[in-house]
């Protein structure tokens, strides 16, 4: 595990990762203050789970991307990914270990998000407050499934094509997937396609796994069935991720 | 799985062509190479990164056969680290904890400045860092190969002088093979790979000098 190692401790180094911790903790706390929750106490609640989960998308989506982007690029680009192939650490070890390094900062992040909901926005209401810990961890769980093989993607696009592009090619399937797609879903039911239905039919539906409405809304935990029908969903979206991430990684810029 | 002690070598088969997509260097000759220095010569762009990357694996030969025994490492030339992070970092990072203190040790005789960002160290102690990181992650139980790009570009000969000291200390299970351009005639190279024209000989001699062998390169 020493190119783990190596990765995590450059990660580390940069600092970059302690103003995502620092938004995480701090603006669940600090955004409902400026806003009315201030005038209306019963709001806080609501807005410190908008303000939680938001920050969590945008910190993953925004650094997390960008520093499995941006490691991906630099192995292949530096020569530490032709030495340590070499050294006899293959390349889908590689891409593992990157991987790994990268999602360890990205998971504590979650699970302070989920500890601020579960802890510091629960409902006051008996039952409601039931149900809240079931979908906390629900949220987290789904959340992890669809970042970690995006940030694998990131990490091996950017290493055949560049940081920007293992960056943003990644971003927006995220961003699409979470929002795009309603937009598609809309413009499905105005008018019947059956291009656009097969679109919509094969896209990355990462709506599903977003779950702060359902916070918000305190509607409760997902039914048993409909959260494993979704984790195997996205337990397929990963499989399909981990092969094109693994034939697109590569070691060494071509010769 | 531990792996049993054995000799590093490398064996070059006649007929074995580099190069990237057309030919840059062909062995007619049957090479071996054992524990030891070795060094590789040629003038610039005739192959010796080709030859290095071959044997290293990262790049196909054109044709013909090789054999590599040994634990490899393949040191290119322009291998960098992350600008931030330092060499204490990358040392406590990639190397065997009980060879850590005489990594830094070493360090600190070549005068590298191990708390100091990777990315402000200037070409040397960049290279001094590389080669620390190279020399500290050999395997005492298997023999080991080191191919060595370039290694002493760079290099105050103070620094030179170190490693060359540790290189003879650990000839017997580390074969380095390292190319590079000499800067004084009496250089000894008791073993070389030449490549000069198309042609990848090897010459071997006690006594054997950079004065007697540039003279072969054309």
């Amino acid at each position: 595990m020493r190119l783990f190692r190596l990765t995590f401790a450059t990660i580390l180094q940069r600092k970059s990762w302690a103003i995502c911790a620092f938004a995480v903790l701090v603006l669940p706390f600090a955004l409902p203050m400026i806003s009315s929750a201030t005038e209306k106490p019963i709001l806080l609640q609501p807005a410190r789970i908008l303000a939680a989960w938001g920050t969590l998308w945008v910190s993953t989506l925004l650094w997390g991307l960008f520093t499995a982007a941006r490691e991906g690029e630099t192995n292949a680009k530096t020569g530490v990914g032709e030495y340590f192939q070499t050294t006899g650490t293959s390349a889908t070890r590689q891409l593992f270990e990157i991987w790994l390094a990268v999602f360890s900062f990205v998971a504590p992040l979650a699970l302070i998000t989920a500890a601020i909901s579960q802890f510091a926005a629960a409902p006051s209401d008996p039952v409601e407050r039931s149900m809240w810990l079931v979908l906390n961890l629900q949220y987290t769980a789904l959340f992890l499934l669809v970042i970690a093989p995006l940030l694998a993607f990131a990490t091996a696009i950017a290493s055949r094509f560049g940081g920007i592009t293992g960056f943003t090619v990644t971003l927006f399937i995220t961003l699409y997937g979470l929002y795009g797609i309603g937009y598609l879903d809309n413009m499905l039911k105005l008018e019947a396609n059956p291009i656009l239905h097969g679109v919509w039919l094969f896209s990355p539906h990462y709506n599903f796994a977003d779950l702060t409405q359902r916070l918000y809304f305190k509607t409760g935990a997902l039914p048993t069935n409909a959260f494993w029908s979704m984790t195997v969903y996205f337990a397929g979206i990963l499989a399909v991720y981990v092969g094109l991430s693994r034939l697109c990684f590569r070691t060494k810029l071509s010769a | 799985m531990m792996m049993s002690k054995q000799a590093p070598s490398i064996h070059l088969d006649p007929g074995l062509e580099i190069g990237y997509g057309s030919p840059l260097a062909r062995f007619g000759q049957e090479v071996t190479l054992t524990g030891g220095t070795h060094f590789l010569l040629a003038r610039n762009g005739r192959g010796k990164t080709t030859l290095l990357r071959t044997l290293a694996k990262t790049l196909k030969p054109l044709a013909g056969n090789f054999r590599v025994e040994g634990f490899v490492q393949y040191l290119p030339e322009d291998l960098r680290f992350d600008p931030e992070i330092t060499p204490a970092m990358i040392f406590r990072m990639l190397l065997p904890k009980n060879k850590l203190a005489d990594a830094l040790e070493l360090a600190g005789r070549i005068e590298l400045d191990v708390k100091k960002p990777y990315g402000r160290l200037s070409t040397g102690n960049r290279r001094k860092t590389n080669l620390i990181m190279a020399e500290f992650s050999v395997k005492p139980d298997t023999g080991n190969i080191l191919l060595l790009d370039e290694p002493f570009s760079g290099l105050d000969a103070f620094a030179r002088q170190a490693f060359e000291e540790i290189w003879k200390k650990s000839s017997d299970n580390v074969l380095r093979l390292v190319s590079c351009h000499p800067d004084y005639d009496s250089m000894e190279m008791p073993s070389a790979v030449m490549i000069e024209g198309q042609n990848a000989r090897h010459f071997t001699g006690e006594g054997q000098t950079w004065s007697g062998l540039k003279n072969l390169m054309n």
